[in-house]
């Protein structure tokens, strides 16, 4: 198994101009500036190797986007050791960038007015793919991401699912070795986000392709990676496999229950009731404590149970629990 | 009355957080202006006066074509019409105020930043560089505040009904560039009217250009007699009101064609 | 190499097709705009009859100087669409170079390569106009020599321009707000070099001899095209030394969009 991507103490300090709020302060900055350091990303490390599917997650602002961004060369870091497919991503850009794909849930990488093939036998001259495999690709991506209805309409007129895909497609007809996700799912509705996800996992599995999934969306997280990491405020808080995320720092869970008439007294042992709504009752209760079906048995013992849900607590509180550990275990 | 000022007040705002901007605009009309007196000057050669226009007049006019485009978007105004083609114009028709006063006011606060920041500072430096026409009656420094609001009147109006065009093309810029590059010749921006052949300028005067400005121009310097100028001033007052009248009609016919086709 | 530039023809001709994918508009603007350029000329002209010269230039000589301008402009603003520093430094501002830095290919060409604005056209042609007009209406004795320079006078003007507007969007890289000062360099210097230059001051002159060499790309061949007397005030080479001021312009802003590129990968949008 080779090193795919290895990284060491890296950091990314950014220098900000502040632009005063407010009537008073336009007027103050035609005379002075303020200025400030951001440190985006502020040493961190890790290692992927090929074949492996991670995800990157963090709350907005964190250094996702900066951290991806040094890896596919877009930005030159303020100090540390960054290697990709043995290169330094953005000293040797069009050999790294032949190698790898990138899709931005943002905005696209296709040709604005042009066809979508079009956009994409343009892209096959640019990245010297040999037409038999360009077709051989083509026929398995139009296949897989239903691409025929829209391959010939023009990018700007595509929804947001349709261009998803179609960006997919893009980044993966040269065969890439590593690819890059960001926010590959955002805005998409449950249908759509699954048949991404699908396709995704396929790309993964069958040809061995390295993916780096940045997201907000746990779920897309929870449904395709085997390894998660989390960064918040430029510093890695946790790699490893996602599981452990959730027993080692996953706070409480919820168990939603809709009961089956309107009980008056709803206590049960090892959880808190958080909130009644008619017949819905909202339980918290601590992983380790009980169990998930230790509860639910508790509960139908008792009462008549229509349905229920199992909640994981959400990644901002996670992240947020996950942070105060690390304050603890510094002290 | 009280949300126009609010409106115009905002657009300063936004126009004052520009300042490299500012200074970089003061650069660039420095050097055009220079570049047009010399030319003008040129041309003149061994004449004191042409057409009733002295040397010191024709360099002024340079300086003051200069200030005018700030202040009058002169280069080109898009807003309405990427607001329609963004959709944005449906939440905009829905709030209690009328859409033309909507903008007017917001060009009205952005006019007045660059009147200030742009129009006076060039003019303010032409004038510690080169020995310019100053009016020098109250009366005349009066005629030409009139005549300033009233080129701005006539600017405005026509700027937004060439965008309402977006209601009926999908290529508004296009014509809009068209109509405001038209705008540029006629208007006595690239050379003074007064230097062009009888029959141009009774052309020009069939369209508002001249309104916007070279009655400004011609008030400033004064080459123009107290009858003349009133004269240009009603001149000016008639397409204001012909304009706007245009574009409120426009406008109607446009939103309506909008709701119909449902955006 | 070769590949590159096949890229570059396949990206301009798929610009191409987009843009006369809507013939209408396409021939309402090509030709709204060479008319109202053109009437920026007329209005010289007009102008012009009240008085002789400008500073001892006839209107038609004037007019060659203008007409080849408008040619080279025309044609620069067309190849160099790309580098239209108000196309991109708004392309720049919303994420559109990262998009060229993840492709394998030269970025140089790749920004040739992704606007080729067709309705430039029209500047082209009015300019052609101008300029045959002035040919007809000065006496220019044509020698062998003039005929093979007057191509490379030509050429050397578009790489001139396309140095500025090079120059102008790298400058984009390092203002957040787009900069209204580079118009100076572009659409100033073209309508400075539209008019001969001894009508200037002084110390614009030297300025745009010793720093921005513009004197040798238009005035000093003109002078030797038209044969004034005043070109028996200069050093016989003046007029020769366009090709040198303008690819030597596009060498040096090659260089510093060189530099360019280097800050905005240490500093990201």
């Amino acid at each position: 198994m080779s090193e795919m991507i290895a990284v060491s103490d890296l950091k990314k300090h950014f220098m900000l101009h502040r632009h005063r709020p407010g009537f008073i302060g336009a007027i103050r900055n035609l005379i002075t500036r303020e200025r400030r350091v951001i440190r985006a990303v502020d040493g961190v490390s890790f290692t992927i190797e090929q074949g492996e599917f991670v995800g990157y997650l963090g709350p907005n602002g964190a250094g996702k986007s900066t951290t991806i961004k040094m890896l596919t060369g877009l930005l030159v870091p303020t100090s540390g050791g960054l290697q990709v497919n043995g290169r330094v991503p953005w000293r040797e850009r069009q050999k790294h960038v032949r190698e790898i794909g990138a899709v931005f849930g943002q905005r696209t990488t296709l040709w604005w007015d042009l066809p979508v093939i079009d956009s994409l036998e343009l892209l096959m001259h640019i990245y010297h793919i040999p037409a038999d495999r360009f077709r051989q690709n083509l026929q398995e991506f139009r296949g897989l991401l239903e691409l025929d209805p829209f391959l010939s309409t023009p990018v700007r007129a595509l929804s947001l699912g349709e261009r998803m895909r179609a960006d997919l497609c893009a980044a993966l007809l040269h065969d890439p070795t590593l690819i890059f996700l960001d926010e590959p799912t955002i805005g998409l509705d449950v249908v759509a986000k699954e048949r991404i996800r699908q396709f995704i996992r396929h790309i993964n599995i069958h040809h061995g392709t390295t993916i780096l999934l940045t997201t907000h969306d746990i779920s897309d997280v929870e449904k395709l990676c085997n390894r998660v990491m989390i960064i918040d405020r430029g510093h890695l808080l946790y790699d490893g496999a996602l599981e452990k995320l959730h027993e080692r720092f996953g706070g409480k869970r919820q168990l939603i229950v809709d009961f089956g008439e309107t009980y008056g007294e709803v206590h049960v042992d090892g959880a808190h009731v958080t909130e009644r709504v008619g017949t819905r009752v909202t339980y918290h209760f601590e992983r380790g404590t009980v169990t998930a079906s230790e509860l639910i048995g508790r509960l139908s013992n008792r009462f008549r149970i229509r349905d229920l849900e199992v909640r994981e607590p959400d990644i901002e509180d996670t992240i947020r629990r996950i942070y105060e550990e690390q304050l603890l275990a510094r002290e | 009355m009280r949300t126009l000022w609010e409106v115009a007040k905002l657009a300063i705002q936004r126009q004052l957080t520009y300042r490299a901007a500012a200074l970089a605009g003061l650069v660039t009309n420095f050097f055009f202006g220079l570049l047009r007196a010399a030319i003008l000057v040129a041309l003149f050669g061994a004449n004191r006066e042409v057409a009733g226009l002295t040397i010191q007049g024709a360099i002024t006019y340079t300086g003051l074509t200069q200030a005018v485009i700030g202040y009058m978007s002169f280069f080109g105004w898009y807003e309405v019409m990427d607001s329609v083609y963004s959709g944005e114009i449906a939440s905009a028709l829905l709030k209690p105020m009328s859409y033309f006063s909507f903008w007017l006011a917001q060009d009205l606060g952005r006019a007045l930043v660059n009147f200030v920041l742009r129009g006076l500072s060039i003019m303010g430096l032409y004038a510690l560089v080169f020995d310019i026409t100053i009016p020098s009656q109250n009366s005349q420094w009066l005629a030409v505040l009139a005549a300033i609001i009233l080129g701005w009147l006539v600017s405005f109006s026509w700027r937004f009904l060439v965008n309402l065009a977006a209601f009926w093309t999908p290529n508004a810029r296009g014509v809009g560039r068209f109509a405001f590059g038209l705008s540029w010749v006629l208007s006595g921006f690239i050379m003074p009217l007064r230097l062009f052949p009888e029959w141009f300028v009774r052309l020009c005067n069939l369209t508002p250009f001249p309104s916007m400005i070279n009655t400004v121009v011609e008030i400033y310097l004064g080459v123009l007699d107290s009858h003349a100028v009133m004269k240009a001033l009603l001149i000016q007052s008639f397409w204001v009101i012909l304009l706007v009248a245009a574009a409120h009609v426009v406008l109607q016919a446009g939103t309506r064609r909008l709701v119909i086709q449902g955006g | 190499m070769r590949s590159a530039f096949l890229t570059y023809f396949r990206l301009i001709a798929a610009d191409v097709r987009a843009q006369l994918g809507y013939p209408v508009s396409f021939l309402f603007e090509t030709t709204g705009a060479g008319l109202i350029l053109s009437m920026f000329f007329i209005s010289l002209a007009l102008v012009f009859q009240r008085f002789e010269s400008i500073a001892g230039w006839t209107l038609g000589e004037v007019a060659f100087l203008y007409g080849l301008i408008e040619m080279a402009f025309g044609a620069m603003d067309m190849i160099f669409s790309g580098f239209d520093p108000q196309f991109f430094g708004g392309n720049v501002r919303r994420g559109g170079f990262d998009k060229l830095l993840l492709r394998p290919q030269g970025l140089t060409l790749q920004v040739l390569g992704s606007s080729f604005v067709i309705r430039r056209l029209g500047r082209i042609f009015q300019g052609i106009v101008i300029f045959v007009i002035a040919l007809s209406m000065v006496e220019l004795s044509w020698t062998p020599v003039k005929i093979l320079y007057l191509p490379i006078v030509f050429i050397s003007l578009i790489c001139f321009f396309g140095g500025l507007f090079i120059m102008g969007s790298t400058i984009t890289f390092w203002t957040v707000e787009s900069i209204e000062a580079i118009n100076i360099l572009t659409y100033g210097g073209s309508e400075m070099m539209s008019y001969p230059m001894h009508i200037y001051q002084d110390w614009m002159r030297r300025f745009f001899t010793f720093i921005v060499p513009a004197i040798f790309l238009n005035y000093y061949p003109a002078l030797y095209f038209l044969d004034k007397p005043a070109l028996q005030d200069l050093p016989s080479i003046a007029p020769f030394l366009s090709p040198i001021a303008g690819f030597g312009i596009l060498f040096l802003a090659l260089r510093f969009w060189r530099f360019g590129i280097r800050h905005y990968q240490s500093t990201g949008t």
